[in-house]
């Protein structure tokens, strides 16, 4: 009895292989090969292209002496906080607020224009905010045409440029999960809290955003890991310069794996890109947990 | 569990979808708000305004400027079925097959997650979550090597399910959340009645839990509507190709590139997907309910 | 619980025959010969496309039996490489034929990626009417012959003739050393502040344009070399290193040049061809010898007075030393797979892509510098543009890049030294120290050698 239980239990996990066979094959073997080749002088072309040799940590080594390295974490870190966590978290916060009290049109008319840069494919995007940013481009055209001096954004300030870039591609979908998590607080509540003479940001400190925390917490976490591979974007627009001065860790992956042909070199760039995923991931599970006691 | 999962799901349709109460400030005074989303609105519009120009400019540039003269040559030198039906035409079959692929998977391996406590859930959606955070360009060498050994180069069923097992992570994720939103109670009197388990998942769970489907339908679509590096290199015949990667026509030699012809291909490249999301936030009731998905 | 288990019988069993049948659509024809040919193509560059489809008719017609399989590959320079090294790196993808840039030649050769080509080149009666510098451009370490170009270019100083006229300087003009060029872009500035006289790129968003039409110039025009031939070592600690970068220094920090922020985007090149010299904004810049075809009809910046704007000079060595003028050269080849099932057919296909007829459709349409003889003779290729002899006659002096598998990284390092000079960051020598660091640090101090 209690044996056919458990079987009938496992059986019960029946329906998840699909979904865990495509993973295990098509996901998780191509992230382990590249583990294993992060250890090897793997190359696309060269002498060590067809018979790569196992080189140990050489890679990571090298990867800790190299000056481009630290630099590039600290890009990606800035680059993930600026545009994901602070800037289309609150942006899509503040925009999902104001649609609660704006006009229905208005919403609907400004909630389409959000979502238009959302659904534009990546590389149409890159060349839309390419031109906006280029010293000819469209800001400056705004700018001047409201008297302020315009700037060379993608030369002096080019991480400004590719996080703001990001706010404008990836708020929307922030703004969507927050719509549907405000519409989801119960009236009461908050029409309680003013009855009692609860100013506006009291109520929304202490009572809005407690109640949305874990849409807060998931929508973290989604944004992070999808700003975290964010690569066309900046390569399109900066291709990761002036300098170095927007290499993130996966442009600079790129350029090692692909524009050097050093595979093992590059694979263990990306490696250290899963960790930073994790570190990020631990943190917003923290977050979540500490919501469910 | 959220407030929210412990409502029924008819409760939760029923109520008004807008929670005027819940973001701080007084319900007449609209202006202030409108003329705020307004700015933020023009905002996120002005970058698309080179896309605009560019397309009916004969001469564009990539700096914006007014068209010296609106033409639709560019419109008309893209609109061929070489450059443009036809790789629409494999980038739906791509995005739609990829969406339903995922879709589909991502109930099956859902259900169970939902329904029946194990050890084994929590360890399984945070280690395939952490996944996503790489950019398919650092996986794709030994993708590539996989599909060579698997003789699966140049096969768009192959690379549909390249992509499905990529979109696989957060589509579980968000159908998973929708599914806890289905309270068990309905499932039971289904079960009562003889109904086996994929039966009640099938009757009962799914047509409740419509929403949320076209929203990790869509979803999914957009990214692989938008996905050019894995089609371009698990892809050989051209005639197979997506719209993603037929773009790069307007590159020529020595780095030239067709401007105004890109702008206008971009164009009638993005079209087809904000139509569906606004066919598909229309069915969701306005606010393209994602707030099932998002509760951790 | 039965009801599940079937159902997931049934969905195991539609999954495997899905598969299936997808690999047996792979399968090719088992008996019949085929090529696999790759090459790239895009809207804009049909060339090559049209050469192969009209040497796949001419090629199955005489070989029957034999089937080209023609497959171009649809993207920029930087993604058709890498899907070309992807499908190198097995026996089962790797193409029989294909289109290889001149610089990854080497470091594919020391991959095992290309079959070496002397002992068919012997017997190839045309491959006599190919010049030394295009015989030179297939040549691997070991001497031998790896590739086949299908043309080449060279770099040369274009320059607007009424700009320079304005700023009473005689036009054809022909500077003899790095000096007369600075003293032309002075005389020019002070004829016009608001003028860039002299343009040569520098950093590292213009790429291999940084190196090929700027640094390169001006290094082999000096007594110093990048890279030691005979000693197969990099050069570290020349001279010629430091006042190259020094020039540099000079012409943008005297604003002869254009700002170091407009060197720094990707996109400064389109500005030299669509906006600057067309309208006259510009005295002159280093470029290569496709340039006509921006100007012609058809082209990206079509410019119907270039002909008569522009002219053409030789780009001088630094004290005028000989020979007297630099360019540089690259250019792509076809190349045969070293896995090729069917070497002796696949070479074969090669010739005839590039028989003469071929080359010189290919060389007129690409904007290409014939490397055959017999093609650079033709009227048809001389009258292709006013420029063509001109640049031509640069491969008397022109160099190619020592591309091995290293390369990449040296150039990027060079790319990196020329920005940190214009920028300021860094004089010149100490970006030549920075640069020297690097390299030893890439390949090694037996590799390198201090001059």
């Amino acid at each position: 009895m209690v044996e056919r239980k458990t079987v009938r239990q496992q059986l019960r996990l029946l329906p998840v292989l699909p979904s865990v066979l495509l993973i295990l094959v098509f996901l998780a073997a191509p992230i382990l090969w590249s583990f294993h080749a992060s250890f090897t002088n793997a190359a696309l072309t060269g002498r060590n292209a067809r018979n790569p040799a196992w080189t140990g940590v050489e890679n990571y080594v090298r990867l800790l002496g190299d000056a481009a390295f630290p630099a590039s974490v600290v890009l990606t870190v800035v680059f993930v906080v600026a545009s994901a966590v602070v800037g289309q978290n609150m942006l899509g916060l503040l925009i999902a607020g104001l649609m609660t009290r704006a006009r229905k049109p208005v919403a609907a008319v400004v909630g389409t224009a959000v979502v238009a840069a959302w659904v534009l494919p990546e590389i149409v995007a890159a060349f839309a905010a390419y031109a906006y940013f280029s010293k000819d481009g469209t800001l400056n055209q705004v700018l001047g045409g409201a008297g302020v001096a315009g700037a060379d954004w993608l030369y002096a300030y080019p991480m400004v440029a590719v996080v703001l870039a990001n706010i404008w591609r990836g708020t929307a979908f922030s703004m969507l999960v927050y719509r549907a998590a405000l519409a989801d607080v119960p009236q009461d509540i908050s029409e309680a809290a003013l009855m009692d003479g609860a100013a506006g940001w009291q109520r929304l400190v202490f009572i809005t955003l407690p109640l949305i925390r874990s849409s807060i917490a998931t929508n973290l976490m989604l944004v992070t890991l999808q700003t975290l591979a964010v690569f066309t974007l900046i390569w399109v627009m900066t291709a990761g310069g002036p300098s170095s001065a927007s290499t993130t860790l996966p442009v600079l992956a790129y350029q090692e794996a692909f524009k050097f042909g050093d595979i093992g070199y590059g694979t263990a760039i990306a490696s250290v890109l899963i960790v930073l995923g994790l570190v990020f991931g631990i943190a917003y599970v923290r977050l979540l947990r500490g919501d469910k006691r | 569990m959220t407030t929210a999962g412990r409502r029924t799901f008819e409760e939760t349709l029923r109520r008004p979808r807008h929670g005027e109460g819940a973001w701080p400030g007084r319900h007449r005074n609209r202006g202030p708000a409108d003329a705020a989303l307004l700015l933020i609105g023009a905002c996120f519009v002005l970058p698309l305004l080179w896309l605009v120009f560019g397309s009916l400019d004969a001469e564009a540039g990539y700096q914006t400027r007014l068209p010296a003269s609106a033409s639709l040559a560019n419109f008309t030198a893209v609109l061929t079925p070489e450059l443009l039906l036809r790789p629409l035409w494999n980038s739906l079959l791509l995005s739609a097959g990829t969406a339903s692929v995922t879709l589909v998977a991502a109930v099956l391996a859902a259900y169970p997650l939902s329904r029946f406590e194990s050890r084994f859930n929590r360890p399984f959606m945070y280690s395939i979550l952490c996944g996503t955070c790489l950019p398919v360009t650092a996986i794709m060498v030994p993708v590539y090597g996989l599909f060579v050994q698997l003789r699966l180069l140049d096969s768009q069923l192959a690379t549909v399910l390249f992509m499905a097992a990529t979109a696989l992570p957060m589509a579980i994720w968000m159908t998973k959340n929708f599914m806890d939103a289905v309270p068990v109670s309905l499932e039971e009197a289904a079960w009562v009645d003889g109904a086996s388990g994929l039966t009640a998942l099938r009757a009962v769970v799914l047509p409740l839990m419509r929403q949320g489907l076209g929203v990790v339908f869509i979803f999914v679509f957009i990214q692989t509507w938008g996905n050019f590096f894995v089609p371009f290199i698990l892809l050989l015949s051209p005639s197979k190709q997506p719209a993603s990667v037929s773009i790069f026509s307007f590159f020529g030699q020595h780095g030239a590139i067709a401007y105004g012809q890109l702008a206008a291909f971009s164009i009638l490249y993005s079209v087809p997907v904000l139509v569906l999301y606004v066919l598909v936030a229309r069915g969701a009731g306005g606010s393209f309910a994602l707030s099932g998905a998002m509760k951790g | 619980m039965h009801r599940p288990a079937k159902f997931l019988v049934a969905l195991f069993c539609a999954t495997a025959l899905v598969a299936t049948s997808a690999c047996s659509a792979e399968q090719p024809a088992a008996e019949k010969k085929t090529l696999k040919i790759v090459y790239q193509k895009t809207d804009s560059f049909t060339a090559l496309d049209t050469l192969f489809k009209d040497a796949k008719k001419d090629f199955e017609a005489a070989n029957q039996g034999t089937t080209v399989d023609l497959q171009p590959i649809e993207a920029n320079d930087d993604d058709y490489g890498t899907k070309l090294s992807l499908a190198l790196r097995s026996a089962e993808t790797a193409p029989d034929v294909f289109y290889e840039d001149t610089f990854k030649v080497r470091s594919d050769v020391d991959a095992g990626y290309l079959l070496k080509l002397d002992s068919y080149l012997e017997k190839w009666a045309d491959w006599k009417l190919y010049n030394d510098a295009a015989k030179a451009a297939g040549t691997a370490d070991d001497g031998g012959i790896y590739a086949v170009p299908l043309g080449t270019d060279t770099r040369a100083i274009w320059y607007n003739k009424t700009v320079l006229q304005k700023a009473g300087i005689t036009v054809p003009w022909q500077p003899r050393s790095w000096d007369e060029i600075l003293d032309a872009a002075r005389k020019m500035k002070a004829a016009d502040p608001s003028l860039v006289p002299f343009n040569m790129y520098a950093g590292k968003a213009t790429g291999e344009g940084t190196v090929m039409q700027s640094f390169y110039e001006l290094l082999y025009g000096t007594d110093s070399e990048l890279y030691d031939q005979q000693e197969k070592k990099w050069v570290v600690g020349s001279q010629g290193f430091k006042d190259s970068l020094a020039f540099l220094k000079t012409l943008y920090d005297e604003g002869l040049a254009v700002t170091p922020a407009e060197a720094l985007d990707a996109n400064v090149w389109k500005k030299v061809f669509g906006e600057w010299l067309p309208k006259g904004k510009m005295g002159a810049t280093v470029e290569g010898s496709y340039t006509p075809s921006f100007w012609q009809k058809g082209g990206n910046y079509e410019w119907a007075g270039y002909a008569e704007d522009m002219g053409v000079a030789k780009f001088p060595t630094q004290h005028g030393q000989e020979p007297g003028g630099v360019s540089m050269s690259g250019g792509w080849t076809l190349a045969v797979g070293a896995d090729s099932k069917n070497p002796d057919l696949a070479f074969k296909f090669l010739s005839e892509a590039l028989s003469k007829k071929n080359s010189l459709a290919f060389t007129v349409s690409g904007s290409q510098i014939a490397v055959r003889t017999d093609v650079a003779a033709e009227t048809e290729y001389l009258a292709a543009n006013p420029f063509v002899k001109d640049v031509s006659d640069l491969v008397s002096v022109t160099h190619y890049r020592p591309a091995t598998a290293d390369y990449p990284r040296i150039s990027a390092a060079v790319q990196v030294a020329t920005e940190a000079v214009i920028t300021g960051a860094l004089s010149p020598q100490q970006a030549a120290a920075q640069y020297d660091k690097t390299v030893k640090d890439l390949v090694g101090d037996a590799k390198v050698v201090q001059k």
